[in-house]
């Protein structure tokens, strides 16, 4: 084979790894958000990305509404979901031990994923492409219409977080919290109303990732829990608590997958990737980008 | 990470006492539809003798869901029509539903509940592979008959006594599309199975089966269940210029194989089996799916069988299934009607009182039963009964399956 094909080959492995990248670095966005607003691991975040595409799926087909309109529905019922979760669930624990907010995840994944059961149904259901036509043709490799909408509103997704962290007072109260939430409450920070805020915006960066990959790989109610270990190993790859780091974590997580296709094995593929991560957090235990910082006696 | 952690034991108690009631929430909706499902002998009031019960081990929640469910409704609206016909030799059926979650522990548990507990003369299910071979040590202790509606070859590629297979097994329709794949000229064969039990089950047969036909595999690839992009593997079999792909999986990830091969701009056809052969999957494909020719049995168009009398059977119960619950049948509930019919033919040939025993003598001796899945006849030998006769290959043209000629 010359090495023109190799060239078209090496950027489509590429294309493929940013591709599922983007996707792990949204929800790995939404692990990281809630960590920093509460120190826990929040394990409902997988069924965030499920109830996006299934409540999109849900608005298009059944209530007939445009897929734009159903797309910001799906986002904002999720987002919704997400906030009553934490008021009820969350809330009256926090500022407790830690353990028992994720024993509270824990069983809060079991029970949307049992509800969207029951709500849906158990087959897989499906929403069309957001636009028509055939992949774009870029040094040889092709890239998918749906593929470049997964970029864009990743892209954008990520944008947004960026303005609300540094230009508005809520992000820089958030930023505070995470630092030390002891002290961003002795200075009158709300850190209970943060904390909602915080599922709230995970809900969205799921829901956003959900319903942008459902017209790639159609959606149903136990989707979450693969694609929140795979979100979960990115914001721990990058370094827990940084929205930048679980962009990293993302989308060299996904690239790591598509490189371990190309040159060793498909079978291997998650194995690897884990074993990566493993060595990663041997390596630099709090992440490729995250704060080593000493606890102070 | 846990430096927050204080707690006083009174508060502990308290959040242990409010947790303790989330996790039971948590746990209710999954445990809805277990338990005894148990339908009572509807009365046409000639029935006076004592009924049989027949358990059922289905998945009726966890992954397995979206099969077990209308399993359990073909079961259901079979037993009423048999019921409602008289019964068997007098004796109406009463079917008792057990939910195994998809979880092989489960099924276990449930099979010695029917057995134990219930005295069921035959089981029909698991709905899965690995739950029908977790209750092969309860009922061979038992000596209860099952009529599995599972399609892995290890259920009956070493028999058991006991277990009886409903579905066509890899070892019959994976050689079978293999050489469909040989007569329309196909010497080099990428591979793309699933690396969850199905995928697995079908490379153990066709690895093997390639070299009988005449054929090499020139690209192997795998995907895990959950995977949500197959354009990394469909790279390396594009590089590999293979003649044909064989895609051997069963669940969603097929429609978004195909996908991604148009959006590559693959035009190497694609060929699969009976895990393909779903509605959803043709829908979640959407045009991508065209073209796409796989192997199964004959009941996705009745009209297949021809001549032969399971065309009506099969005519006859898509009629009332759809009348009965809005929706047309699938394979898995061709594979429900199958079982419980063949349980009932069987009782009615056992002289007297039926045991289990008698009973799976009987279901052994069955022959030329006409079914959904075929025409079913059993040996000591032979658990499955099916042969390549009972298959067809299929092409998916706009959005519906047709005939491969």
């Amino acid at each position: 084979m010359g090495s023109r094909e190799v060239s078209w080959e090496l950027l489509q492995f590429g294309v493929a790894g940013l591709k599922n990248g983007a996707i792990y670095a949204l929800v790995a966005l939404g692990f990281t958000i809630v960590y920093a607003s509460t120190n826990v691991i929040n394990f409902a975040q997988g069924e965030f990305y499920m109830l996006g595409g299934m409540f999109a799926t849900f608005v298009f087909a059944h209530l007939g509404l445009p897929l734009g309109l159903a797309a910001v529905a799906a986002v904002v019922a999720t987002a919704a979901t997400a906030v009553v979760f934490e008021l009820l669930a969350v809330r009256p624990r926090v500022g407790g031990d830690p353990m028992t907010i994720i024993i509270v995840t824990v069983g809060g994944s079991v029970l949307l994923r049992s509800l969207a059961r029951h709500a849906f149904g158990s087959d897989e259901l499906a929403l069309p492409a957001f636009s028509q036509g055939g992949s774009i043709m870029v040094g040889g490799a092709a890239i998918d219409r749906q593929t470049l909408w997964v970029w864009g509103i990743a892209a954008l997704a990520v944008a947004a977080l960026w303005v609300l962290y540094t230009r508005t007072r809520l992000g820089r109260a958030m930023r505070a919290t995470a630092v030390d939430g002891e002290a961003a409450r002795l200075v009158g920070i709300d850190t209970r109303l943060l904390v909602t805020v915080s599922f709230g915006l995970a809900a969205v960066l799921g829901a956003v990732a959900g319903l942008v990959v459902t017209p790639l790989t159609q959606t149903a109610y136990d989707v979450g829990a693969a694609i929140g270990l795979k979100g979960f190993a990115a914001a721990i790859l990058g370094g827990l608590g940084n929205p930048v780091a679980a962009v990293v974590g993302g989308i060299v997580l996904g690239l790591l997958e598509s490189l371990s296709v190309a040159f060793i094995s498909s079978t291997y593929k998650d194995a690897i990737a884990l074993a990566v991560l493993l060595l990663v957090l041997f390596l630099r235990p709090s992440g490729l980008l995250g704060r080593t910082r000493r606890e102070k006696v | 990470m846990f430096r927050k952690g204080k707690s006083g034991m009174t508060r502990l108690t308290r959040r242990a006492t409010v947790l303790a009631a989330v996790l039971a929430l948590a746990m209710l909706p999954a445990g809805c539809g277990s338990g005894g499902g148990s339908l009572p002998a509807s009365g046409s009031g000639s029935q006076t003798k004592a009924p049989y019960k027949i358990g059922a081990v289905l998945s009726l929640t966890g992954p397995y869901a979206g099969l077990g469910n209308p399993e359990k409704e073909t079961l259901d609206l079979e037993v009423a029509a048999i019921n409602a016909a008289g019964g068997v030799n007098g004796h109406p059926i009463e079917l008792v539903v057990e939910d195994d979650g998809t979880d092989t522990g489960k099924a276990t548990a449930a099979a010695a509940k029917l057995i134990d507990q219930e005295n069921v003369i035959a089981i029909v299910g698991a709905t899965g592979t690995g739950q029908t071979m977790a209750i092969q040590g309860e009922v061979d202790r038992a000596g209860t008959p099952v009529l599995s509606i599972a399609g892995g070859n290890a259920i009956t590629a070493k028999i058991d006594p006991n277990i009886f297979q409903m579905p066509w097994p890899n070892r019959l329709v994976a050689p079978f599309v293999m050489k469909y794949m040989q007569s329309r000229g196909v010497k080099k064969v990428a591979l793309l199975t699933d690396a969850s039990g199905y995928g697995k089950d079908g490379l153990a047969v066709i690895q093997p089966e390639l070299a009988q036909l005449g054929m090499t595999s020139v690209a192997n690839e795998t995907f895990n269940p959950g995977d949500t992009d197959m354009t990394a593997q469909l790279t390396k079999i594009k590089s590999a210029k293979p003649d044909a792909i064989l895609l051997w999986a069963a669940g969603s990830e097929a429609a978004t194989i195909l996908k991604n091969r148009a959006q590559l701009g693959i035009t190497i056809p694609v060929y699969g089996g009976s895990g393909q052969a779903r509605m959803e999957f043709v829908q979640g494909a959407g045009a991508a799916a065209d073209g796409f020719t796989f192997g199964t049995g004959k009941v996705l168009l009745p009209e297949s069988f021809g001549d032969a009398p399971n065309r009506k059977t099969a005519e006859d119960f898509a009629a009332r299934y759809q009348q009965k619950y809005g929706k047309v049948p699938n394979i898995f509930t061709a594979h429900a009607y199958d079982a419980i019919h063949i349980t009932a033919e069987a009782l009615k040939r056992v002289p007297g009182d039926a045991t289990p025993k008698a009973l799976r003598d009987e279901i052994e001796k069955t022959s030329g039963f006409v079914g959904l899945d075929g025409t079913f006849t059993f040996s000591s030998a032979d658990h499955n009964g099916l042969t390549e006769n009972d298959l067809v290959m299929y092409r998916v043209q706009d959005g519906k399956w047709v005939l491969a000629k």
